[in-house]
């Protein structure tokens, strides 16, 4: 039995909450003894529902302005906190107190770096959870995020020994624990990547493991599809994008049966949304059901619900909303099964978008590649095999 | 000996952490074990003998006060911080119940930490509270409003108040806990330290109570003395953030006054403008004993440290930069011994209260003149009695816990 510590830093929503509930009930039905530490206290009712004791994970202050285009990991964590030495001095601490209450064999961080440095520190083994943005690339420097565009290793270089230098100031005198280059800061005893690689922001990659999106632990309202010979329109938007009211309108005109899965909508909302062509639901739904026989998913290009319509051989249409996702959405493009929409630029007349991935048949060609290379992966078994994977690093 | 946890959930000032590390430092002297669960890890690296302690992260909303309107009762501001859903309070008191029943506190001292005041209490753990009386409002239902210079409309406070208290009684309900019927319930403690006189309570409403004086310190710090030259004496201890930063380094500057001054992280810029030979500006926070016995003006936000400064019957001109600070402002500038300028205020009126408050010699007296009427008060002694307090509650049996896991 190996006492198992979960910690989740950073990245907003239930999709880091989601991804790691599962694995941790495997690793407790494997007879190990598995504590949370989440950064977010109003998602902490989700993993102690579940039985799990859960405590709140240090936090670091974000900057007030943040860069809205960080050029690569380093940057992104000084985005996040990183340049308050005290900040993170005082989160190292916190979770060196929080590792000498639980006694953790091995931690495993869900994007949660101050926690790996914290572990590295006190020589607890480490894996790392993701679905491969939190991982950055092992190299000196470590590269630019748009890996398409030239970067100056100069200054990448620099936002490394910024990011390593505070980190070093933060660890005072176990500064000498430390490793020289930034990317080493967070090795691990390994990456498992619960995703598939070809969604991986930066994949295809040596050094880790990929091992499949996992099953959808929370489900969802089963929506079947109603109309056999219209195209079948899928959607998983949020109602904060920016550009919803847009894409809904465009939605409700296409000729096609549309299902949108708007979480955080209300209730009344998503009523005065619905047409008879289009049923608005206010929440999740059973992603199984409805990608069978789906024409065309639209979505943000967060992990899940791609990994689902890869599967299922649908096209794609990403609006991401966030540079993870954004960095995902094109690995997918270069599939050939997706279009993307980029926030930053005016946004496409959405109809004829949509209508586009709808009817130009290699975008179909595509898709149905991805589901013959992973057709049959199994989604439930994904949390298993991770689970079974740190289980054997913390007995090592 | 015993296990004291020190919570600090709400309130976003540094005096927080550097009261409850005086009170803690002297409990360790006394064998105790001391963990901190405060809302800003931050903060812990200008205290310098915190490596002693335990420290963990204090849950709190990350969305704190988000699309919230002004708040003014404690009510309020709950609503703000996460008792909007009893969803996102079953997440925080899961947390506090964890770390407590892994740590094990035989007493939790709090400051602003109502969500760990509940967790405590379902456990049945002894508590107090330790602070200047803001985030402890009279036990009456609803709680009262602090907001003064607005009207508060009465059936607004008791449906904040309605809606929190269905908050906390939905999330008790997650654990199976009974509900309560009030919000003071929550708040209920074994002893209040409130470290403040009634003249400047934030709730001058509050039925009878006991006040234990101003809880600070002024034995800490570099040691200073006041520079040779002419001019009054002021202390200055103020964020480079507040709005009026370079009026008053510039107003100060421009003054023949002597100056003492620790604004921390000030840039270097700013710092050269202010020092001089008659200017100190210290890195380091200073230590305030020794200057306070002939201080003429303490230039502050508000925070622990005026009302201690008031103790040496030292006039202040505050810049209050929220309302728990502008209350204690304002009562200040009721006794007649100090002045504040708000934020929006314009710069004329920066230089303007300087002048007044360092040629006006009514301020001195009116200081001088609360100040004697507690002549048994020093910091030395407040500690002193409320540790004494706290080895009574201490010593009392434990209570029993009500989460049903417990029994």
């Amino acid at each position: 039995m190996a006492r198992i510590l979960c910690a989740w830093e950073y990245g907003g929503d239930l999709g880091h909450v989601r991804r790691i509930v599962p694995i941790a009930q495997e690793l407790r039905r494997m007879g190990h003894e598995v504590t949370m530490a989440f950064r977010d206290s109003a998602f902490i009712e989700s993993s102690r529902a579940e039985g799990f004791e859960t405590f709140i994970a240090p936090l670091l202050k974000l900057q007030r302005e943040m860069n809205p285009s960080p050029l690569n990991f380093s940057d992104v964590l000084l985005n996040l906190g990183f340049k308050d030495t005290r900040g993170v001095a005082g989160a190292l601490r916190a979770w060196q107190s929080l590792f000498d209450l639980l006694k953790p064999d091995v931690l495993v961080a869900e994007y949660a770096p101050t926690a790996l440095i914290a572990a590295l520190l006190a020589r607890i083994r480490r894996v790392t959870v993701s679905a491969g943005f939190s991982v950055p690339i092992f190299s000196d420097p470590m590269p630019d995020l748009r890996r398409w565009q030239p970067s100056d290793p100069n200054i990448l270089r620099a936002l490394d020994d910024r990011l390593l230098a505070t980190v070093r100031h933060a660890a005072g005198a176990r500064a000498q624990l430390l490793p020289d280059r930034a990317h080493a800061l967070f090795h691990a005893n390994a990456h498992l990547l619960c995703t598939f690689p070809e969604i991986d922001p930066f994949g295809p990659r040596e050094g880790v493991e990929y091992l499949g999106p996992p099953a959808d632990s929370v489900g969802g309202a089963d929506i079947p599809w109603l109309n056999e010979t219209a195209p079948h329109v899928f959607a998983y938007l949020k109602p904060r994008a920016a550009r919803f009211d847009a894409v809904m309108a465009a939605l409700a005109t296409l000729d096609a049966e549309v299902i949108v899965a708007a979480p955080g909508l209300t209730a009344d909302r998503a009523t005065a949304l619905s047409t008879p062509s289009m049923r608005v639901v206010p929440g999740a739904v059973n992603l199984d059901l409805v990608m069978q026989g789906a024409s065309l998913c639209v979505s943000h290009a967060g992990a899940g619900v791609p990994a689902r319509a890869m599967a299922a051989g649908v096209p794609m249409a990403l609006l991401p909303l966030q540079l993870d996702q954004f960095l995902m959405a094109i690995r997918i493009e270069q599939t050939g099964a997706a279009v993307i929409s980029n926030p930053e630029q005016p946004a496409p007349d959405f109809r004829a978008w949509f209508t586009d991935v709808l009817t130009e048949p290699r975008f179909r060609e595509a898709a149905k590649r991805l589901r013959e290379s992973h057709g049959t992966h199994d989604f439930g078994k994904a949390a298993t095999r991770t689970a079974a994977r740190i289980a054997e690093v913390a007995q090592r | 000996m015993a296990r004291i946890a020190f919570a600090w959930e709400m309130g976003g000032e540094l005096g927080h952490a550097m009261a409850c590390n005086s009170l803690a430092l002297a409990m360790r002297a006394r064998g105790h074990h001391v963990a901190f669960i405060f809302r800003e890890l931050h903060s812990l690296t200008h205290l310098p003998v915190i490596a002693a302690h335990d420290v963990f992260q204090a849950p709190v909303s990350i969305s704190e006060g988000e699309g919230q309107p002004l708040p003014s009762s404690l009510a309020d501001i709950l609503l703000g911080c996460g008792y909007d859903r009893p969803q996102h309070l079953a997440g925080m008191l899961a947390a506090w119940f964890a770390i407590f029943d892994r740590w094990k506190p035989d007493l939790v001292v709090t400051d602003f930490s109502p969500t760990a005041l509940l967790a405590a209490r379902v456990m049945g753990l002894r508590r107090v509270t330790f602070s200047n009386g803001f985030s402890v409002p009279p036990r009456l239902t609803p709680l009262p409003a602090f907001r003064f210079d607005q009207g508060v409309n009465p059936e607004k406070l008791a449906q904040s108040e309605a809606r929190a208290l269905a908050t906390v009684n939905g999330a008790l309900a997650r654990f199976g806990v009974a509900p309560l019927r009030a919000l003071a319930q929550q708040l209920e403690t074994d002893e209040d330290f409130l470290a403040t006189f009634p003249e400047l309570d934030s709730y001058p409403n509050r039925p009878a109570a006991g006040y234990w004086g101003p809880r600070v310190s002024f034995d800490a710090g570099a040691d200073v003395k006041w520079p040779a030259a002419g001019g009054r004496r002021i202390a200055v201890y103020v964020k480079q953030s507040m709005r009026h930063i370079d009026t008053l380094i510039d107003a100060l500057a421009a003054s023949p006054h002597r100056v003492a001054a620790f604004i921390p992280d000030l840039d270097p810029a700013r710092a050269a403008k202010l020092r001089s030979p008659a200017r100190i500006v210290s890195e380091r926070a200073i230590k305030l004993g020794p200057l306070l016995r002939d201080c003429d003006l303490l230039v502050s936000h508000g925070g622990n440290i005026c009302p201690g400064a008031l103790m040496s019957g030292v006039p202040q001109l505050v810049f209050p930069t929220q309302y728990e600070q502008f209350l204690t402002a304002h009562r200040i500038a009721t006794l007649g011994a100090g002045a504040w300028v708000g934020p929006e205020a314009p710069v004329a009126d920066v230089v303007a209260a300087l002048d007044r408050l360092a040629n006006d010699p009514s301020f001195k007296r009116a200081a001088q003149a609360y100040a004697a009427r507690y002549p048994g008060y020093s910091p030395a002694e407040q500690q002193r009695r409320i540790l004494n307090r706290l080895d009574e509650i201490i010593a009392k049996p434990a209570r029993p816990s009500a989460l049903p896991s417990a029994k």
